[in-house]
């Protein structure tokens, strides 16, 4: 096997027929791994683009990297997935999902770069993979279990329950292993079709967005089971290593001690982002994706919410403390259930706060216009949280119509219009919800967003948000000045970084072609390094980092290093990139035989019609931008987007990305410059080809 | 952690046993027994003269500071033979993700035994203690793939690893054979889980730790790991506010 990080083989399992096949990796390593390999398999098995998402013909990717299963800190543990999802609107566009944990690395140990998932399964089956041995399992005695209930019956069935070493077949050396299967799977949500349905792998590793534990539910697919006892062969283990300490030692927080409070970025502390407050006699432990320099994750001391951090631990908290004052169990309950139900807990908050305010404008209610059994007088105790979440599972009474979504929910209540214009309907970007950095004051998540498929969910900026309130809210003055924050970060942003002004979020540059740049840094970069190397959003890019020598984090030399170090290529970090606007072409490509047209891609109305007012941490949103020609730290709020300003954007984004300025499609010379000319070939066919 | 001082040692001198039966009783109730204070290179029994010299160092380990990030075991991998595999690792880490905190992570480490019961049940001396540093380890040349070692080890989960791709026994030697690294390993080198392990969730002492069924008694928490948000007392229970008060 050849030293490159790569197991050398995809697994391809075909539902229908109960058998699977293999692809050779080489085949499609030009790509890299992760969404690169997914969009790439995407186009070559899924003929028509425009398949349903509950079509046997639609096919699901779950792609790991050279990186996967590795020590590179914090991108051994991601996995990609990809498919038509079952959310968004007013098309469900192909879109990715990622999950962390240690399945990815298990992938790799059994000798797979990834998992290919075709056609449809007459009954409800689950996979069980061990090394080279794929065995396609009755799922009947799994159907309707919870997602913890599901692993730990699976787990029982392969005798995993058990410490100590396992031989994983009949042979002595078949291979031993410790460990238990790594298992993704659904829970009722995905069972029942919600596109709210998630993928959940050990406690709270979830891929929630795109709707994808529907998708597996569609295929009657329960569960993926996996255990490898092999080895990931390396290039080059004394670079790797010493690649590592490197991080460790320049770029971490100091081992086991409190960082500096740094956004998401490699110098933190191994300590969860905890939305709810916990019971002080409750204590918890730290808990890490496979390789993570720093975990972001706990496990309780009563077992509660395990593993569940950020978001998921907000998803209840509110109403909580409306009713109770304070944070109680009902919170961690809430948490705790939408993980074993498998439900994306950014629609079910989101979507939760719409239903309330409805509920308050007399619309929604028991015997009201919108009915419904849930009892809102209630709202806030563990009963309604219960009751709620049971209800959009199983698509019991209001469940049945959120099952399509929120938004999709509104339209056919006849509500759409209205509520995206108030923006009580807080879901700006393709029917997602609204994930907290709102296009209106950090416009990068906007626009990447409407520019991609989904809610991009993408930190790297975002991370100075953070550092700046993280440094107020203990007490401490910004290390750094804006201006200072700009030149590090913008110094990063190849091939743009001569350009300071791509991090201006002043109202005057919002719409510049600086802007534009920073956008299509930031999509080429990811579709990359983030999610097809692998590198884990809450880490990477380590921009700004307080922890490092000058605050300058590691991104730009710390990606290329491990990735060489593990594949033996010389990769640059500029080639990274350079690769990843080729993976985003042929997204945009698949998109544009989907239907995408420059005239749909926008941002729900609310967002240039209500100036927004409020951040996650009340009445400021600190971001860097130029008053007067002087960088400062500017408080973002108070405004909405410029439609028209939005639209100049577009023009400039689409001519730095090389597309057509009318419709937004990828032109012939664009795809060729990128080594896609069967794309534009095909494209031309379907008569969406750029000019 | 405890302070190896005040440890109240039984030492093998004057027992009235024969070697074997020694180390026949230390490998089966023999974890029960504090062995503190035990730094000599060799000891005397009644029968004869035999040399097992206590190892130059120990791995210490503290679950509840563990992450469960396996990134000790990768490095353990990495430079022993240069591939990424949790099979091959000499340090285990073992988890449940639904278990409750402290009890969803162990981390399975060789004690270097001061009484090895692996080296004991080699029938060739392939698994034997190094002249020189006192670590239990394996020599591959001399191991007739017998398991004898795998399955001598008393602890729940053998320290002893079966290696199934090259098919010999191999364990932790404290890093002292790691020609995938470039830096000095042994007792008096670095460790390379040691090194890497991103919370601080090994040490590494020269002093003979007190044993127990459930390993040593480790806690390598602090005030730093207390204002981080986690629990230092020893088990892990106390709010992290309250404990750093007193500790």
């Amino acid at each position: 096997m050849a030293k490159d990080g790569y197991s050398g083989k995809i697994l391809v399992l075909d539902l229908t027929a109960r058998e699977h096949s293999v692809i050779d990796t080489g085949q499609y390593k030009q790509w890299g791994g992760g969404h690169g390999m997914g969009s790439a398999i995407f186009w070559d098995l899924v003929e028509d683009k425009n398949v349903g998402w509950d079509d046997p013909k639609n096919v699901v990717t779950m792609m790991t990297s050279p990186l996967s299963g590795t020590m590179v800190p914090s991108a051994s543990g991601r996995v990609e997935v990809q498919g038509i999802g079952a959310a968004g609107y007013p098309i469900r566009w192909f879109t990715r999902s990622n999950f962390g944990g240690r399945f990815g690395g298990q992938l790799k140990y059994a000798g797979w770069d990834g998992v290919v998932i075709t056609g449809k399964s007459e009954a409800p089956v689950w996979i069980d993979i061990v090394n080279d041995s794929v065995e396609f399992r009755d799922a009947a005695g799994l159907w309707g279990k919870d997602t913890q209930e599901t692993q730990k019956s699976i787990w029982e069935q392969k005798g995993d329950e058990a410490h100590g070493w396992d031989n994983v077949g009949a042979a002595r050396d078949a291979g031993r292993t410790t460990q238990r299967s790594a298992i993704v799977t659904i829970g009722p949500a995905g069972e029942n079709l919600s596109s709210l349905g998630c993928l959940i792998h050990d406690a709270g590793n979830g891929a929630g967005q795109g709707g994808f534990g529907a998708v597996f539910g569609s295929k009657n697919l329960k569960a993926i089971s996996v255990v490898g006892t092999g080895s990931v062969e390396i290039a080059d283990p004394i670079a790797l290593f010493n690649a590592r300490m490197l991080a460790k030692d320049e770029f971490g927080a100091e081992t086991g001690q409190p960082a500096p409070p740094n956004g998401p970025s490699l110098g933190r502390a191994p300590s969860p982002t905890l939305f709810f407050k916990r019971k002080a006699e409750v204590t918890m432990g730290p808990q890490a994706c496979q390789g993570c320099i720093a975990g972001c994750r706990p496990r309780w001391s009563d077992g509660l919410a395990n593993e569940s951090s950020c978001q998921e631990t907000g998803v209840y908290t509110t109403f909580d403390a409306l009713k109770h004052g304070a944070h109680t169990d009902a919170s961690v309950i809430a948490t705790d259930l939408v993980q074993r139900y498998g439900i994306n807990s950014y629609e079910l908050a989101r979507g939760l706060s719409y239903l309330y305010a409805l509920n308050q404008m007399g619309i929604l209610g028991s015997g009201l216009e919108i009915d419904t059994k849930l009892d809102f007088s209630t709202i806030g105790e563990t009963s309604f949280a219960v009751d709620f979440i049971t209800k959009v599972a199983m698509r019991e009474d209001i469940g049945e119509d959120i099952a399509e979504g929120f938004v999709r929910a509104a339209q056919k209540w006849g509500r759409l219009e209205e509520d995206w214009g108030t923006g009580i309907l807080d879901f700006p970007y393709w029917g997602y919800a609204n994930h907290g950095y709102d296009p209106r004051t950090e416009v990068e998540w906007g626009y990447g967003s409407i520019m991609g498929e989904r809610d991009m969910n993408e930190h790297g900026l975002n991370a100075h948000f953070w550092a700046v309130i993280n440094h107020m809210g203990a007490g401490l003055d910004v290390p750094i000045t804006a201006e200072r924050y700009a030149e590090i970060v913008t110094a990063k942003m190849v091939p743009y970084e001569d350009d300071m002004d791509m991090v201006d979020f002043s109202t005057e540059n919002i719409y510049s072609e600086s802007m534009a740049k920073l956008v299509s840094w930031q999509r080429h970069y990811t579709r990359f390094w983030k999610q097809s190397a692998l590198y884990c959003d809450f880490r990477w890019p380590d921009l700004a980092n307080f922890a490092a020598a000058d605050d300058v984090g590691m991104t730009g030399d710390g990606e290329p290093l491990f990735w060489n170090a593990v594949t033996g290529d010389d990769m640059t970090y500029a080639e990274g990139i350079e690769l990843g606007r080729k993976i985003w072409n042929l997204d945009n490509a698949i998109w544009s035989l989907q239907g995408r047209h420059r005239d749909i891609v926008k941002l729900a109305p609310y967002i240039y019609q209500v100036p927004l007012e409020t951040s996650l941490v009340g009445p400021f949103y600190p971001l860097a931008g130029k008053v007067d020609g002087e960088w400062t730290y500017i408080n973002a709020l108070g405004r909405a987007l410029d439609i028209d300003g939005v639209e100049q954007w577009k023009d400039r984004f689409y001519t730095l990305e090389g597309w057509d300025l009318a419709t937004g499609w990828p032109t012939r010379a664009t795809l060729e410059e990128v080594g896609l000319p069967d794309v534009a070939d095909a494209l031309e066919s379907a008569g969406k080809l750029g000019v | 952690m405890v302070d190896k001082d005040t440890t109240t040692g039984v030492t093998a001198e004057g027992t009235g046993v024969s070697r074997r039966e020694f180390i026949t009783g230390v490998g089966g109730a023999g974890f029960g027994l504090v062995l503190g204070g035990l730094v000599v290179k060799g000891f005397l029994l009644p029968d004869e003269v035999i040399a097992i010299p206590a190892s130059d160092g120990y791995l210490l380990v503290d679950p509840l500071k563990c992450q469960g990030c396996s990134t000790c075991m990768m490095a353990c991998s990495l430079t022993h033979h240069g591939v990424q595999s949790l099979s091959l690792s000499r340090i285990q880490v073992v988890q449940d993700p639904f278990e409750s905190f402290p009890n969803d992570k162990a981390i399975i480490q060789c004690r270097q035994c001061p009484y090895p019961a692996c080296v004991e049940a080699c029938p060739t001396g392939a698994m034997h203690v190094d002249s020189e540093t006192g670590v239990r380890t394996v020599d591959v040349a001399k191991c007739i793939g017998c398991q004898e070692c795998v399955n001598a080890c008393p602890m729940d989960t053998s320290r002893v690893i079966w290696n199934t791709e090259e098919r010999h026994a191999q364990k932790c030697d404290l890093c002292q054979d790691t020609p995938f690294w470039d830096r000095d390993g042994g007792p008096d080198g670095a460790r390379a889980c040691e090194q890497v392990c991103p919370t601080g969730a090994i040490s590494f002492t020269k002093e003979i730790p007190l044993q127990s069924k459930e390993g040593y008694v480790v806690n390598l928490r602090d005030a730093g790991w207390a204002q981080i948000g986690y629990p230092i007392d020893d088990a892990g229970m106390v709010s992290p506010k309250a404990s750093a008060a007193s500790h």
